[in-house]
């Protein structure tokens, strides 16, 4: 039963990175190589010198992958062996040098590319930053596009990441606080917030939560974002993901809290209400009317998304006088040779909708077309004309599967999709009544959720002093007050 | 626990759908028309039933009839659609019923009432129904339908029924307002009046366009379906006929109707060797007012306003420029209309005893309740000897796009 054991750290090894530095050079090489297994470890590259200063011997160690090597040479080696000073700090030409004295810290150094520098007859090594990880540039952002407004979007590197948020939000207020998580491999989560704005129990609950993760490793938000939900089985989402960094400047303006890592492309905004997700950034960039038209649109897809094909399905079959008697006679007609019951139908179209979109998501970039071809024609036609699938199945499932585009949230869009299919059995069973019945639970539900405390709905249910943006926004000018539901330290904004 | 949960959702799902039913696997019912049979209580039953699949562009329906008629003999409406199901293959539903048809031979009967409450039972039947009167039998109505352009039976009623209504020449016949006015007891119902069988064309008419019946206006080509007219039924029961012009008058009397516009014509008050066409558009409701008096005659005052439109002035008088003679033809139109309108109230008030028009709604509100207004009964003793009075007042008067009329001398000269 070894294989279930939990493999903890042994004992050896725990003493061995609490010990102290040597002061004697040789014997702290053999411990760092040790410690970093130097002989099967390609990367791993240790450097010998000789120091001009005072001719004592150093050694240099490092990850060669995940350093800038022309800043070894310029800022560490070649001062090392040309100039002079009284102490190390003094003659490396290193914008970051700190001292350590533990194997500890020496590891993580390493381990988040710090270059280390250990020098015979001291007890202490030097950690010097020349970090170079790989990152893509900034690009546009691809997954939340907007036409009016800022493009650029997060890329996988914390520092590029923190640029795009500061060059949006000029405040000596703005914080970055970073928490280490992970027992394994450590990496660091940093906290954004405006500290003159940001409601401190919020704040500590989040350090909390993320002080209280229990794991070996927490690679990327991504992950985080699970660690850190109170509800991993509901279907509603309660953080917000997004790639764009004028989004988390306007949040942190707001009052809230945004978390980034390293390795992510994106942040994570808390607390959320449903209008976050909602919103697109867009809608505050467009004129008043213009944003609040793309508004109404997008409500109407939220519910034509969820709806349609359920009340489709239940009026069909249970309220056939409800239908105009065109219409009535028109799905008559086209279903008189289709073989399946309607809810049979819709279920098919509306699974064959997924099938494709993910499927399309999947597939290579230079096979994408085929899903075109293939969507198009066999789902649409083909299956039409060999009276499988009724026409206005097509328009019907065609139409809800297009309104959740407009719904790009990744998580929102998720939950009207999977929620849809709840939807059409309820509609299926008891008509109107399962699907009435089936709506207002949800919506019960929904309403009772709360993200780091916020009820859903806020500021619209419960009540709450805010600039009122929900379904719709005012105009810029009357934007007057912060959202009190997550109780800022400063509610007015302007006036 | 955790088995009983899941046996009370199954008992849910088991519950759910039992009266699901698809589209395709039902029979819409657009007309039904019911006869009277040679047996106490046994009716026959006529179904219109439309076949989807004609009109759209569904394909292999095309050399299907447009409709399907069937008749059934049956105690009522409800149990002879069970029956008809013996040859009919889908579930026949009357969900999409848009009208009803009596023969006149049993709307005057006493046994319309019984044909017809089946109606207030069933949740099928839908209160919007129109009740139509046909002189003729009503399977033969409903046999003789023959549109040439509108195939589609919903189609063809729909369009008929609701023009006939914009213009007046129908009342709005729904079944709600029959079992309103008939379980009332007061006022009058019209049902709409109707045949396929054309009449010889009468020869009475100073040419004007709406003092027909159903079956009297002169056609030719076209479908031999005329809606004209209205059946007047008193508590239920058919009594007489009213013509087009009759039932355009209880238009614009009734406050709870609404009218479009009504083109009309009179003589030329001025050459009555020609006619003058006017448009009559109704913006307001008729004003209402009824004194009642225990003892005496109860006084019905009743103000009509409308705005005149002249559209045709054949015999080129300038009327629009001269306001002496504009006024006359206002006055004129007046004339006519109060002079159409007493002759009608009069054979009401003698005739029927009761009124077309449903102003017993006005004269409720003098009493304390119900027994007491039924006591006093509207049928018998108000409406009979009540004074009625009616003014018209015209709004506006139009005279169309143009204001001056070419000079005919001018022209040929």
């Amino acid at each position: 039963m070894r294989f279930f054991q939990n493999k903890k750290p042994t004992k050896k090894e725990k003493e061995d990175q609490k010990l102290p530095i040597h002061p004697t050079l040789t014997e702290n090489i053999d411990k760092m190589k040790q410690l970093f297994s130097y002989d099967i470890n390609k990367d791993f590259s240790m450097r010998t010198l000789t120091i001009q200063q005072d001719q004592k011997k150093g050694c240099l160690f490092y990850y060669g992958s995940i350093v800038d090597g022309a800043m070894i040479n310029e800022h560490i080696i070649k001062p090392l062996f040309e100039n002079k000073g009284d102490s190390i700090k003094n003659i490396v030409t290193i914008e970051n040098v700190e001292e350590t004295t533990e194997f500890k810290t020496v590891i993580q150094n390493i381990n988040s590319g710090k270059a280390m520098l250990f020098v015979d007859g001291e007890g202490i090594a030097y950690a010097m930053d020349v970090a170079k990880f790989e990152h893509r540039n900034v690009a546009k952002s691809e997954n939340e596009s907007v036409i009016k407004g800022p493009q650029d979007a997060f890329t996988e590197s914390l520092n590029v990441n923190l640029s795009l948020i500061r060059k949006q939000l000029h405040s000596k207020h703005l914080i970055n606080e970073g928490i280490q998580i992970g027992e394994k491999s450590v990496s660091e989560v940093n906290i954004l917030y405006v500290k003159d704005l940001v409601n401190d129990d919020i704040l500590n609950n989040i350090k909390e939560r993320i002080n209280d993760i229990n794991a070996d490793t927490v690679r990327n938000l991504e992950v985080l974002e699970q660690y850190l939900e109170e509800r991993p089985y509901s279907l509603i989402p309660t953080m917000l993901y997004t790639e764009k960094p004028d989004r988390a400047a306007s949040y942190l303006e707001d009052g809230f809290i945004v978390l980034l890592m390293d390795s992510s492309s994106a942040c994570l905004i808390v607390p959320v209400t449903f209008w976050s997700f909602f919103h697109s950034p867009e809608d505050r960039y467009l004129r008043f009317l213009y944003g609040n038209a793309s508004r109404i649109i997008r409500l109407c897809c939220f519910f034509l998304t969820s709806l349609v094909s359920a009340t489709f399905v239940a009026i069909t079959n249970f309220h056939s006088e409800m239908i105009p008697p065109d219409l009535l006679l028109a799905i008559t007609a086209s279903r008189e040779r289709v073989p399946f019951p309607l809810i049979i139908e819709i279920l098919l179209m509306e699974l064959a909708f997924e099938i494709i979109r993910e499927a399309g998501l999947r597939i290579p970039n230079p096979l994408g077309p085929t899903i075109g071809i293939v969507g198009a024609l066999i789902l649409g036609q083909a299956a039409v004309e060999a009276n499988i699938i009724s026409p206005i199945i097509v328009i019907v499932v065609a139409l809800s599967g297009l309104s959740s585009f407009a719904l790009s949230e990744v998580n929102i869009n998720f939950t009207v999709r999977l929620m849809r299919f709840i939807f059409i059995i309820a509609g299926g069973f008891f008509g109107m009544l399962g699907l009435t019945g089936a709506f207002l639970l949800f919506f019960m539900y929904t309403a009772s959720v709360r993200s780091f405390g916020v009820p859903f709905f806020s500021p619209m249910s419960p009540h709450f002093i805010s600039s009122n943006d929900t379904i719709f926004r005012s105009t810029i000018q009357k934007e007057k007050y912060r959202p009190d539901y997550i109780k800022p330290k400063d509610i007015q904004k302007k006036g | 626990m955790k088995k009983y949960w899941l046996l009370m959702i199954f008992i849910l799902f088991l519950t759910g759908c039992y009266d699901r039913i698809e589209l395709e696997q039902q029979a819409y019912v657009i007309i039904i028309g019911v006869d009277k049979t040679d047996r106490e209580g046994i009716y026959e039953y006529t179904f219109q039933i439309a076949n989807p699949e004609v009109g759209t562009s569904a394909n292999g329906g095309s050399s299907e009839p447009a409709t399907e008629i069937v008749s059934v003999e049956g105690g009522d409406i409800l149990s002879a659609t069970n029956t008809a199901n013996a040859f009919v293959a889908k579930r026949m539903t009357l969900d999409h019923t848009k009208a009803i048809v009596a023969s006149e031979e049993l709307a005057r009967s006493d046994d319309f009432m019984r044909v017809i409450q089946v109606a207030t039972r069933s949740p099928q039947l839908r209160r919007t129904i129109q009740l139509i009167v046909s002189k003729e039998r009503a399977s033969e109505f409903v046999n003789n339908f023959e549109p040439l352009i509108e195939k589609r039976p919903h189609k063809f009623y729909q369009f008929l029924l609701q023009s006939g209504q914009e213009i007046g020449f129908v009342p709005d016949a729904t079944l709600h307002r029959f079992f309103q006015i008939t379980e009332g007891d007061a006022d009058l119902f019209l049902g709409i009046y109707t045949t396929t069988i054309l009449e010889e064309v009468k020869k009475n008419h100073d040419g004007v366009e709406d003092d027909y019946i159903a079956g009297e206006v002169p056609q030719q080509g076209g479908t031999s379906t005329q809606f004209m007219g209205s059946a007047v039924f008193k508590e239920g029961k058919m009594i007489d006929t009213l013509t087009g012009e009759e039932t355009r008058i209880t238009y614009m009397l009734d406050p709870t109707v609404d009218m479009e516009n009504i083109m009309a014509t009179i003589k030329d008050p001025l050459d009555p060797n020609f006619l003058i066409s006017y448009q009559y558009r109704q913006k307001k409701k008729p004003k209402i007012s009824v004194d009642y008096h225990p003892d005496k005659p109860t006084k019905i005052n009743v103000d009509v306003y409308f705005v005149l439109e002249v559209v045709a002035i054949p015999s080129l008088i300038p009327y629009p420029s001269d306001t002496e003679k504009a006024e006359k033809l206002q006055q004129a139109v007046i004339d006519t209309l109060t002079e159409k309108t007493d002759e009608l109230i009069k054979k009401s008030q003698t005739e029927y005893e009761s009124d077309p028009f449903y102003w017993s709604l006005y004269v409720r509100s003098a009493f304390k309740d119900i027994p007491e207004y039924e006591k006093a009964d509207w049928h018998k003793k108000i409406y009979p000897n009540a004074e009625i009075d009616v003014h018209f007042h015209v709004q506006a008067l139009e005279f169309g796009k143009t204001i001056k009329d070419f000079d005919l001398r001018n022209v040929r000269d």
